[in-house]
Protein backbone atom coordinates (compact mmCIF):
# COMPACT_ATOMS: atom_id res chain seq x y z
CA UNK A 1 0.00 0.00 0.00
CA UNK A 2 2.54 2.36 1.06
CA UNK A 3 4.95 1.50 -1.89
CA UNK A 4 2.57 2.18 -3.97
CA UNK A 5 1.21 5.55 -3.17
CA UNK A 6 5.17 6.04 -3.42
CA UNK A 7 4.95 4.77 -7.07
CA UNK A 8 2.01 7.05 -7.83
CA UNK A 9 3.87 10.13 -6.30
CA UNK A 10 6.86 9.48 -8.05
CA UNK A 11 4.81 8.84 -11.13
CA UNK A 12 2.76 11.83 -10.96
CA UNK A 13 6.26 13.88 -10.44
CA UNK A 14 7.56 12.06 -13.56
CA UNK A 15 4.66 13.58 -15.47
CA UNK A 16 5.59 17.01 -14.13
CA UNK A 17 9.21 16.92 -14.94
CA UNK A 18 8.37 15.18 -18.74
CA UNK A 19 5.98 18.54 -19.11
CA UNK A 20 8.04 21.13 -17.59
CA UNK A 21 10.76 19.46 -19.68
CA UNK A 22 8.32 19.99 -23.19
CA UNK A 23 7.41 23.54 -22.28
CA UNK A 24 11.00 24.22 -21.44
CA UNK A 25 12.25 23.16 -25.22
CA UNK A 26 9.71 24.37 -26.87
CA UNK A 27 9.89 28.03 -25.49
CA UNK A 28 14.05 27.85 -25.92
CA UNK A 29 15.37 30.57 -28.14
CA UNK A 30 18.74 29.90 -26.91
CA UNK A 31 19.97 27.01 -25.05
CA UNK A 32 18.87 26.39 -21.81
CA UNK A 33 21.28 26.81 -18.68
CA UNK A 34 21.45 23.12 -17.25
CA UNK A 35 21.67 24.31 -14.11
CA UNK A 36 19.04 26.76 -13.58
CA UNK A 37 16.53 24.67 -15.09
CA UNK A 38 17.00 21.84 -12.29
CA UNK A 39 16.46 24.55 -9.95
CA UNK A 40 13.10 25.82 -11.99
CA UNK A 41 11.97 22.00 -11.71
CA UNK A 42 13.22 21.86 -7.96
CA UNK A 43 11.06 24.51 -7.27
CA UNK A 44 8.07 23.43 -8.92
CA UNK A 45 8.19 19.57 -7.04
CA UNK A 46 8.46 21.82 -3.66
CA UNK A 47 5.38 24.41 -4.71
CA UNK A 48 2.90 21.35 -5.93
CA UNK A 49 3.78 18.48 -3.63
CA UNK A 50 6.21 20.54 -0.95
CA UNK A 51 8.63 17.96 -0.62
CA UNK A 52 11.20 16.33 -3.06
CA UNK A 53 11.82 12.74 -4.17
CA UNK A 54 15.53 12.45 -2.93
CA UNK A 55 13.54 13.03 0.75
CA UNK A 56 11.17 10.24 -0.48
CA UNK A 57 14.37 8.08 -1.40
CA UNK A 58 16.07 8.77 2.36
CA UNK A 59 12.64 8.50 3.71
CA UNK A 60 12.63 5.03 2.82
CA UNK A 61 16.27 4.80 3.48
CA UNK A 62 15.92 5.56 6.84
CA UNK A 63 12.69 2.54 7.48
CA UNK A 64 15.26 -0.36 6.03
CA UNK A 65 18.24 1.20 8.34
CA UNK A 66 16.42 0.11 11.26
CA UNK A 67 14.86 -2.86 10.12
CA UNK A 68 16.46 -6.12 11.63
CA UNK A 69 18.21 -8.49 9.55
CA UNK A 70 18.15 -11.91 9.48
CA UNK A 71 20.91 -11.95 12.63
CA UNK A 72 18.41 -9.52 14.70
CA UNK A 73 20.38 -6.73 13.88
CA UNK A 74 19.92 -3.38 12.34
CA UNK A 75 22.34 -1.44 10.75
CA UNK A 76 22.85 0.78 13.64
CA UNK A 77 25.69 -1.68 14.87
CA UNK A 78 27.60 -1.02 11.40
CA UNK A 79 30.53 1.37 11.70
CA UNK A 80 30.28 3.89 8.47
CA UNK A 81 33.46 5.60 9.31
CA UNK A 82 33.00 7.50 12.42
CA UNK A 83 32.23 4.78 14.46
CA UNK A 84 29.38 2.58 14.90
CA UNK A 85 26.05 4.10 15.17
CA UNK A 86 27.48 8.10 14.06
CA UNK A 87 26.08 9.13 10.64
CA UNK A 88 26.71 12.77 11.06
CA UNK A 89 29.23 13.74 8.42
CA UNK A 90 30.49 10.02 8.09
CA UNK A 91 29.58 10.16 4.31
CA UNK A 92 32.17 13.14 3.89
CA UNK A 93 34.71 10.97 4.93
CA UNK A 94 34.54 8.21 2.52
CA UNK A 95 36.10 6.40 0.70
CA UNK A 96 38.10 4.75 3.43
CA UNK A 97 40.00 1.51 4.95
CA UNK A 98 37.90 -0.72 7.18
CA UNK A 99 39.76 -2.81 9.46
CA UNK A 100 36.86 -5.28 9.82
CA UNK A 101 36.42 -5.96 6.46
CA UNK A 102 40.40 -4.93 5.72
CA UNK A 103 39.27 -3.36 2.66
CA UNK A 104 38.68 0.10 1.21
CA UNK A 105 35.07 1.11 0.70
CA UNK A 106 32.75 3.92 -0.30
CA UNK A 107 29.42 4.07 1.62
CA UNK A 108 27.34 2.11 -1.15
CA UNK A 109 29.94 -1.21 -0.76
CA UNK A 110 30.12 -0.29 2.77
CA UNK A 111 26.40 -0.60 3.46
CA UNK A 112 26.51 -3.98 1.01
CA UNK A 113 28.90 -5.55 3.12
CA UNK A 114 27.65 -4.50 6.59
CA UNK A 115 24.18 -5.88 5.38
CA UNK A 116 25.98 -9.12 4.95
CA UNK A 117 28.44 -9.18 7.74
CA UNK A 118 26.22 -7.37 10.48
CA UNK A 119 22.59 -8.30 9.20
CA UNK A 120 23.10 -11.87 8.15
CA UNK A 121 21.84 -11.26 4.38
CA UNK A 122 23.36 -13.14 1.22
CA UNK A 123 24.80 -11.04 -1.45
CA UNK A 124 21.66 -13.04 -3.09
CA UNK A 125 18.72 -11.13 -1.09
CA UNK A 126 20.48 -7.81 -1.16
CA UNK A 127 18.22 -5.96 -4.09
CA UNK A 128 20.39 -2.35 -5.47
CA UNK A 129 17.40 -0.31 -4.67
CA UNK A 130 17.27 -1.00 -1.05
CA UNK A 131 21.57 -0.27 -0.54
CA UNK A 132 20.82 3.25 -2.76
CA UNK A 133 17.81 4.51 -0.41
CA UNK A 134 20.18 3.70 2.57
CA UNK A 135 22.86 5.10 1.02
CA UNK A 136 20.45 7.99 0.40
CA UNK A 137 19.64 8.17 4.09
CA UNK A 138 23.15 7.99 5.24
CA UNK A 139 24.51 10.87 3.01
CA UNK A 140 21.83 13.11 3.74
CA UNK A 141 23.51 13.67 7.51
CA UNK A 142 26.36 14.92 5.19
CA UNK A 143 24.30 17.60 3.45
CA UNK A 144 26.84 20.84 2.84
CA UNK A 145 29.50 18.94 4.68
CA UNK A 146 33.38 19.81 3.86
CA UNK A 147 34.67 16.89 2.04
CA UNK A 148 37.54 15.21 4.39
CA UNK A 149 38.84 12.48 1.75
CA UNK A 150 42.84 11.86 2.51
CA UNK A 151 44.09 8.52 1.97
CA UNK A 152 46.75 7.69 4.70
CA UNK A 153 45.75 4.02 5.02
CA UNK A 154 48.68 2.07 2.74
CA UNK A 155 45.90 0.64 0.88
CA UNK A 156 43.77 3.86 0.67
CA UNK A 157 46.96 5.17 -0.95
CA UNK A 158 47.14 1.97 -3.48
CA UNK A 159 43.33 2.36 -4.10
CA UNK A 160 44.20 6.36 -4.75
CA UNK A 161 47.15 5.64 -7.12
CA UNK A 162 44.86 2.65 -9.26
CA UNK A 163 41.60 5.10 -9.34
CA UNK A 164 44.25 7.95 -10.94
CA UNK A 165 45.60 4.94 -13.58
CA UNK A 166 41.53 4.33 -14.36
CA UNK A 167 41.19 8.01 -14.66
CA UNK A 168 43.36 8.46 -17.76
CA UNK A 169 42.81 4.97 -19.12
CA UNK A 170 41.68 5.82 -22.67
CA UNK A 171 39.87 2.99 -23.74
CA UNK A 172 36.62 1.36 -25.97
CA UNK A 173 35.72 2.30 -29.20
CA UNK A 174 35.35 6.28 -28.41
CA UNK A 175 38.70 6.41 -27.46
CA UNK A 176 37.85 8.11 -24.51
CA UNK A 177 39.05 8.51 -20.28
CA UNK A 178 38.22 9.92 -17.87
CA UNK A 179 40.65 13.00 -17.85
CA UNK A 180 40.35 14.12 -21.33
CA UNK A 181 36.67 15.51 -20.52
CA UNK A 182 37.07 16.17 -16.71
CA UNK A 183 40.60 17.34 -16.61
CA UNK A 184 41.20 18.86 -20.09
CA UNK A 185 38.14 19.95 -21.09
CA UNK A 186 36.50 21.02 -17.69
CA UNK A 187 34.66 23.92 -18.13
CA UNK A 188 33.05 22.83 -22.01
CA UNK A 189 29.54 21.52 -22.67
CA UNK A 190 29.26 18.24 -23.81
CA UNK A 191 26.01 18.98 -26.06
CA UNK A 192 24.43 21.31 -23.40
CA UNK A 193 26.04 19.82 -20.12
CA UNK A 194 28.68 21.54 -18.69
CA UNK A 195 31.51 19.30 -16.80
CA UNK A 196 33.78 19.89 -14.13
CA UNK A 197 37.16 18.63 -12.77
CA UNK A 198 38.00 17.29 -9.40
CA UNK A 199 39.62 20.12 -8.37
CA UNK A 200 36.23 22.42 -9.39
CA UNK A 201 33.87 20.18 -7.40
CA UNK A 202 33.17 16.91 -9.90
CA UNK A 203 31.41 14.19 -7.20
CA UNK A 204 29.87 16.95 -5.07
CA UNK A 205 26.06 16.80 -5.60
CA UNK A 206 26.02 12.45 -5.07
CA UNK A 207 23.35 11.07 -4.43
CA UNK A 208 20.85 12.81 -6.40
CA UNK A 209 17.51 12.51 -7.99
CA UNK A 210 17.94 13.44 -11.36
CA UNK A 211 14.84 14.40 -13.30
CA UNK A 212 15.50 13.63 -16.67
CA UNK A 213 15.56 9.97 -16.19
CA UNK A 214 13.17 10.27 -12.91
CA UNK A 215 15.53 7.96 -11.16
CA UNK A 216 18.09 8.26 -8.11
CA UNK A 217 21.55 8.44 -9.05
CA UNK A 218 23.98 7.46 -6.58
CA UNK A 219 27.92 8.01 -7.31
CA UNK A 220 28.50 4.50 -8.66
CA UNK A 221 25.26 4.93 -10.90
CA UNK A 222 26.68 8.20 -11.79
CA UNK A 223 30.36 6.90 -12.80
CA UNK A 224 28.55 3.70 -14.84
CA UNK A 225 26.76 6.49 -16.52
CA UNK A 226 29.47 8.33 -18.00
CA UNK A 227 31.01 4.45 -18.29
CA UNK A 228 27.91 3.31 -20.67
CA UNK A 229 28.00 6.49 -22.71
CA UNK A 230 31.52 6.31 -23.65
CA UNK A 231 30.94 3.03 -25.18
CA UNK A 232 32.61 1.03 -21.57
CA UNK A 233 30.84 -1.79 -20.29
CA UNK A 234 30.28 -0.33 -16.64
CA UNK A 235 31.70 -2.17 -14.42
CA UNK A 236 29.72 -4.25 -11.39
CA UNK A 237 28.23 -2.45 -8.39
CA UNK A 238 30.86 -2.08 -5.51
CA UNK A 239 33.76 -3.49 -7.50
CA UNK A 240 36.76 -1.78 -6.47
CA UNK A 241 37.33 0.63 -9.92
CA UNK A 242 34.25 2.65 -8.39
CA UNK A 243 35.99 2.67 -5.31
CA UNK A 244 39.41 3.85 -6.52
CA UNK A 245 37.74 6.58 -8.56
CA UNK A 246 35.57 7.62 -6.22
CA UNK A 247 38.37 8.25 -3.94
CA UNK A 248 40.92 9.54 -6.28
CA UNK A 249 37.88 12.21 -7.55
CA UNK A 250 36.89 13.13 -3.96
CA UNK A 251 40.83 13.10 -2.70
CA UNK A 252 41.60 15.94 -5.40
CA UNK A 253 37.97 17.83 -4.33
CA UNK A 254 39.16 17.65 -1.11
CA UNK A 255 42.52 19.04 -1.64
CA UNK A 256 40.79 22.25 -3.17
CA UNK A 257 38.57 22.76 -0.11
CA UNK A 258 35.12 21.95 -1.88
CA UNK A 259 31.61 20.85 0.07
CA UNK A 260 28.96 18.59 -1.27
CA UNK A 261 25.58 20.18 -2.16
CA UNK A 262 22.38 19.71 -0.26
CA UNK A 263 22.32 15.99 -0.07
CA UNK A 264 20.09 13.86 -1.77
CA UNK A 265 20.11 16.69 -4.41
CA UNK A 266 18.46 17.40 -7.29
CA UNK A 267 19.83 17.45 -10.60
CA UNK A 268 19.22 17.00 -14.30
CA UNK B 1 69.45 -35.03 -13.76
CA UNK B 2 70.46 -32.92 -16.85
CA UNK B 3 66.82 -32.80 -17.52
CA UNK B 4 65.56 -31.56 -14.62
CA UNK B 5 67.94 -28.38 -14.71
CA UNK B 6 66.52 -27.78 -17.94
CA UNK B 7 63.34 -28.04 -16.90
CA UNK B 8 63.99 -25.66 -13.91
CA UNK B 9 65.65 -23.29 -15.67
CA UNK B 10 62.73 -23.47 -18.44
CA UNK B 11 60.56 -22.63 -15.73
CA UNK B 12 62.92 -19.52 -13.96
CA UNK B 13 62.99 -18.18 -17.82
CA UNK B 14 59.38 -18.18 -18.13
CA UNK B 15 58.66 -16.55 -14.87
CA UNK B 16 61.38 -13.90 -16.08
CA UNK B 17 59.36 -13.10 -19.11
CA UNK B 18 55.84 -13.50 -17.55
CA UNK B 19 57.23 -10.90 -14.74
CA UNK B 20 54.83 -7.99 -14.95
CA UNK B 21 55.26 -5.22 -12.47
CA UNK B 22 53.59 -5.22 -9.47
CA UNK B 23 51.49 -2.51 -10.20
CA UNK B 24 49.68 -3.34 -13.65
CA UNK B 25 49.14 -6.91 -12.04
CA UNK B 26 46.89 -5.15 -9.02
CA UNK B 27 45.56 -2.66 -12.09
CA UNK B 28 44.63 -6.01 -13.71
CA UNK B 29 43.18 -7.36 -10.77
CA UNK B 30 41.05 -4.50 -10.10
CA UNK B 31 39.70 -4.37 -13.60
CA UNK B 32 38.66 -8.31 -13.35
CA UNK B 33 36.94 -6.57 -10.65
CA UNK B 34 34.68 -5.06 -12.38
CA UNK B 35 33.53 -7.73 -14.61
CA UNK B 36 34.12 -9.62 -17.69
CA UNK B 37 32.75 -7.32 -19.87
CA UNK B 38 34.43 -4.35 -18.07
CA UNK B 39 37.51 -5.68 -17.92
CA UNK B 40 37.67 -7.19 -21.54
CA UNK B 41 36.99 -3.49 -22.98
CA UNK B 42 39.48 -2.11 -20.76
CA UNK B 43 42.23 -4.45 -21.57
CA UNK B 44 41.96 -4.37 -24.93
CA UNK B 45 43.53 -0.58 -25.65
CA UNK B 46 45.45 -0.78 -28.85
CA UNK B 47 49.16 0.22 -28.81
CA UNK B 48 47.99 4.12 -29.24
CA UNK B 49 45.57 4.00 -26.23
CA UNK B 50 48.01 2.72 -24.10
CA UNK B 51 50.58 5.08 -24.95
CA UNK B 52 48.82 8.09 -24.64
CA UNK B 53 47.36 6.56 -20.96
CA UNK B 54 50.94 5.94 -20.14
CA UNK B 55 52.17 9.20 -20.96
CA UNK B 56 48.74 11.33 -20.09
CA UNK B 57 48.02 12.58 -23.31
CA UNK B 58 51.22 14.15 -23.37
CA UNK B 59 53.69 12.61 -25.67
CA UNK B 60 57.20 13.05 -25.48
CA UNK B 61 58.74 14.43 -28.46
CA UNK B 62 60.58 11.72 -29.63
CA UNK B 63 57.68 9.64 -29.73
CA UNK B 64 55.15 12.13 -31.67
CA UNK B 65 56.78 11.50 -35.33
CA UNK B 66 56.79 7.59 -34.92
CA UNK B 67 52.90 7.67 -33.27
CA UNK B 68 52.04 9.88 -36.15
CA UNK B 69 53.14 7.65 -38.87
CA UNK B 70 51.44 4.40 -37.10
CA UNK B 71 48.04 6.39 -36.93
CA UNK B 72 48.36 7.33 -40.60
CA UNK B 73 49.07 4.07 -42.01
CA UNK B 74 45.68 3.35 -40.16
CA UNK B 75 43.04 5.06 -42.14
CA UNK B 76 41.27 3.53 -45.19
CA UNK B 77 39.82 5.13 -48.54
CA UNK B 78 36.47 4.42 -50.67
CA UNK B 79 37.06 1.74 -53.33
CA UNK B 80 35.99 4.45 -55.62
CA UNK B 81 38.81 6.88 -54.35
CA UNK B 82 36.28 9.90 -54.04
CA UNK B 83 36.73 11.52 -50.91
CA UNK B 84 33.68 14.33 -51.20
CA UNK B 85 30.33 12.25 -50.82
CA UNK B 86 26.97 12.75 -50.47
CA UNK B 87 26.68 16.33 -47.86
CA UNK B 88 23.00 14.64 -46.74
CA UNK B 89 23.81 11.20 -45.87
CA UNK B 90 26.92 12.93 -43.95
CA UNK B 91 24.59 14.60 -41.43
CA UNK B 92 22.57 11.95 -40.75
CA UNK B 93 26.50 10.12 -39.61
CA UNK B 94 27.27 13.66 -38.00
CA UNK B 95 23.80 13.67 -35.98
CA UNK B 96 23.64 10.02 -34.60
CA UNK B 97 24.54 9.33 -31.34
CA UNK B 98 25.49 5.82 -32.72
CA UNK B 99 27.80 7.33 -35.39
CA UNK B 100 30.09 10.27 -35.62
CA UNK B 101 27.92 11.85 -32.19
CA UNK B 102 29.98 15.19 -33.61
CA UNK B 103 27.30 17.91 -31.79
CA UNK B 104 28.50 16.30 -28.62
CA UNK B 105 31.88 18.64 -29.03
CA UNK B 106 31.44 20.81 -32.40
CA UNK B 107 28.67 23.45 -33.51
CA UNK B 108 27.94 22.74 -36.52
CA UNK B 109 24.25 23.81 -38.34
CA UNK B 110 23.68 27.24 -36.96
CA UNK B 111 20.12 26.24 -36.23
CA UNK B 112 21.16 23.32 -34.00
CA UNK B 113 21.85 24.99 -30.51
CA UNK B 114 22.73 21.82 -28.63
CA UNK B 115 26.11 21.79 -29.74
CA UNK B 116 29.12 21.25 -27.17
CA UNK B 117 32.38 23.75 -27.19
CA UNK B 118 34.89 20.98 -26.85
CA UNK B 119 36.31 21.29 -30.60
CA UNK B 120 36.45 24.11 -32.01
CA UNK B 121 33.21 25.51 -34.01
CA UNK B 122 32.52 23.73 -37.38
CA UNK B 123 30.43 26.10 -38.75
CA UNK B 124 31.44 27.94 -41.86
CA UNK B 125 34.07 25.21 -42.42
CA UNK B 126 33.50 25.08 -46.21
CA UNK B 127 35.28 28.45 -46.48
CA UNK B 128 38.81 26.70 -46.85
CA UNK B 129 37.19 25.40 -50.30
CA UNK B 130 37.50 21.99 -51.63
CA UNK B 131 41.30 22.16 -53.09
CA UNK B 132 42.42 18.28 -53.05
CA UNK B 133 44.44 19.32 -50.06
CA UNK B 134 41.91 20.76 -48.20
CA UNK B 135 39.61 17.31 -48.99
CA UNK B 136 42.15 15.12 -47.91
CA UNK B 137 43.04 16.74 -44.94
CA UNK B 138 39.27 16.78 -43.42
CA UNK B 139 38.98 13.38 -44.21
CA UNK B 140 41.73 12.06 -42.87
CA UNK B 141 41.10 14.11 -39.72
CA UNK B 142 37.53 12.81 -39.15
CA UNK B 143 38.74 9.31 -40.18
CA UNK B 144 41.55 9.71 -37.76
CA UNK B 145 42.06 12.44 -35.88
CA UNK B 146 44.73 10.68 -33.86
CA UNK B 147 47.01 11.21 -37.26
CA UNK B 148 46.99 14.85 -36.88
CA UNK B 149 46.64 15.61 -33.11
CA UNK B 150 48.22 12.54 -30.46
CA UNK B 151 45.98 12.09 -28.08
CA UNK B 152 43.20 14.38 -28.89
CA UNK B 153 39.83 14.23 -27.07
CA UNK B 154 38.88 13.65 -30.15
CA UNK B 155 38.13 9.89 -31.03
CA UNK B 156 39.25 8.01 -34.41
CA UNK B 157 35.59 7.03 -35.65
CA UNK B 158 36.92 5.68 -39.19
CA UNK B 159 39.64 3.44 -37.06
CA UNK B 160 37.08 2.14 -34.75
CA UNK B 161 34.35 1.85 -37.62
CA UNK B 162 32.04 3.54 -35.98
CA UNK B 163 31.44 5.25 -39.92
CA UNK B 164 33.07 3.47 -43.06
CA UNK B 165 35.30 4.85 -45.78
CA UNK B 166 32.21 6.20 -47.47
CA UNK B 167 30.55 7.30 -44.79
CA UNK B 168 33.48 9.38 -43.83
CA UNK B 169 33.18 10.89 -47.63
CA UNK B 170 30.03 12.20 -46.58
CA UNK B 171 31.05 13.98 -43.57
CA UNK B 172 33.65 15.47 -46.03
CA UNK B 173 31.25 17.02 -47.84
CA UNK B 174 28.56 17.99 -45.02
CA UNK B 175 31.62 20.38 -43.47
CA UNK B 176 32.54 21.14 -46.95
CA UNK B 177 30.13 21.20 -49.73
CA UNK B 178 28.90 24.98 -50.44
CA UNK B 179 25.02 23.41 -50.05
CA UNK B 180 25.15 22.05 -46.74
CA UNK B 181 23.76 23.85 -43.72
CA UNK B 182 26.78 24.46 -42.07
CA UNK B 183 28.21 26.68 -45.16
CA UNK B 184 24.57 27.82 -45.65
CA UNK B 185 24.29 31.86 -44.86
C1 LIG C 1 32.91 12.53 -23.32
C2 LIG C 1 33.03 13.26 -22.11
C3 LIG C 1 33.03 12.52 -20.77
C4 LIG C 1 33.81 11.47 -20.36
C5 LIG C 1 34.87 10.75 -21.15
C6 LIG C 1 33.43 11.19 -18.98
N1 LIG C 1 32.45 12.04 -18.58
FE1 LIG C 1 31.68 12.22 -16.68
N2 LIG C 1 30.39 13.63 -17.35
C7 LIG C 1 30.31 14.11 -18.64
C8 LIG C 1 29.12 14.93 -18.77
C9 LIG C 1 28.65 15.65 -20.04
C10 LIG C 1 28.50 14.94 -17.50
C11 LIG C 1 27.20 15.62 -17.10
C12 LIG C 1 27.47 16.96 -16.51
C13 LIG C 1 26.21 17.45 -15.88
O1 LIG C 1 25.17 17.48 -16.55
O2 LIG C 1 26.29 17.75 -14.70
C14 LIG C 1 29.33 14.12 -16.63
C15 LIG C 1 29.07 13.92 -15.28
C16 LIG C 1 29.90 13.21 -14.42
C17 LIG C 1 29.75 13.16 -12.97
C18 LIG C 1 28.70 13.90 -12.17
C19 LIG C 1 28.78 15.38 -12.38
C20 LIG C 1 29.25 16.19 -11.18
O3 LIG C 1 29.57 17.35 -11.42
O4 LIG C 1 29.31 15.67 -10.06
C21 LIG C 1 30.73 12.35 -12.49
C22 LIG C 1 30.99 12.00 -11.03
C23 LIG C 1 31.50 11.89 -13.63
N3 LIG C 1 30.97 12.44 -14.78
C24 LIG C 1 32.58 11.03 -13.58
C25 LIG C 1 33.21 10.50 -14.71
C26 LIG C 1 34.18 9.43 -14.67
C27 LIG C 1 34.68 8.75 -13.41
C28 LIG C 1 34.55 9.17 -15.96
C29 LIG C 1 35.46 8.10 -16.49
C30 LIG C 1 35.06 6.76 -16.24
C31 LIG C 1 33.84 10.11 -16.81
N4 LIG C 1 33.03 10.88 -16.02
C32 LIG C 1 33.99 10.20 -18.20
C33 LIG C 1 31.20 13.87 -19.67
C34 LIG C 1 32.17 12.87 -19.65
C1 LIG D 1 34.63 14.17 -27.93
C2 LIG D 1 34.82 15.41 -28.63
C3 LIG D 1 34.75 15.42 -30.14
C4 LIG D 1 33.90 14.75 -30.99
C5 LIG D 1 32.76 13.82 -30.61
C6 LIG D 1 34.26 15.14 -32.31
N1 LIG D 1 35.30 16.02 -32.28
FE1 LIG D 1 36.15 16.94 -33.90
N2 LIG D 1 37.50 17.84 -32.66
C7 LIG D 1 37.49 17.78 -31.29
C8 LIG D 1 38.60 18.56 -30.76
C9 LIG D 1 38.95 18.73 -29.29
C10 LIG D 1 39.28 19.08 -31.87
C11 LIG D 1 40.54 19.96 -31.83
C12 LIG D 1 41.76 19.11 -31.54
C13 LIG D 1 42.08 18.22 -32.70
O1 LIG D 1 42.27 18.75 -33.82
O2 LIG D 1 42.15 17.02 -32.53
C14 LIG D 1 38.56 18.62 -33.04
C15 LIG D 1 38.90 18.93 -34.35
C16 LIG D 1 38.14 18.61 -35.48
C17 LIG D 1 38.45 19.02 -36.84
C18 LIG D 1 39.64 19.84 -37.27
C19 LIG D 1 39.27 21.30 -37.23
C20 LIG D 1 40.32 22.17 -37.91
O3 LIG D 1 40.10 23.40 -37.84
O4 LIG D 1 41.28 21.68 -38.46
C21 LIG D 1 37.46 18.53 -37.65
C22 LIG D 1 37.33 18.70 -39.15
C23 LIG D 1 36.54 17.81 -36.80
N3 LIG D 1 36.98 17.88 -35.48
C24 LIG D 1 35.39 17.16 -37.24
C25 LIG D 1 34.62 16.30 -36.47
C26 LIG D 1 33.55 15.48 -36.97
C27 LIG D 1 33.06 15.45 -38.41
C28 LIG D 1 33.08 14.76 -35.92
C29 LIG D 1 32.05 13.67 -35.88
C30 LIG D 1 32.27 12.58 -36.77
C31 LIG D 1 33.84 15.16 -34.74
N4 LIG D 1 34.76 16.09 -35.12
C32 LIG D 1 33.62 14.67 -33.46
C33 LIG D 1 36.61 17.08 -30.49
C34 LIG D 1 35.62 16.24 -30.97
Amino acid sequence: MRSYKHRLFLAGLALLGVLGGLFAYTQQQKPLDPYEEAMRQRQMYLETFGVLPGELYAEEGKELFFRKGPSGKTLEECDFGLGKGKLQGAYAVLPKYFPDSRRVEDLESRVYTCMQTVQGFKPAQIKRDEVKAITTYIASFSSKAKMQVVPKHPQELALYNLGRELWYHRAGARDMSCAVCHDQYAGQRVRLSPVRSPKQGLGSEWPAYRFEADKLYTMEDRIAFCYESIAIPAPAFYSEPYIALTLYMLAEATKAGKSFEELPFFTR
Amino acid sequence: MKRRTLLVMGLLLGLGLSQVNPFRARLEAALHGGGHEFARVMLAQDKGQALCSQYRDRLPPDLVPQFLAEQKALIKYPKDGKLLGDWKNGEKVFTDPKRGNCYACHAGDPKEVAFGTMGPSLTGYGQRGTSEPVVRYTYEKIYNAWAFVPCSLMYRGGVHGLFTPEETADLVAYLLDPASPINRR
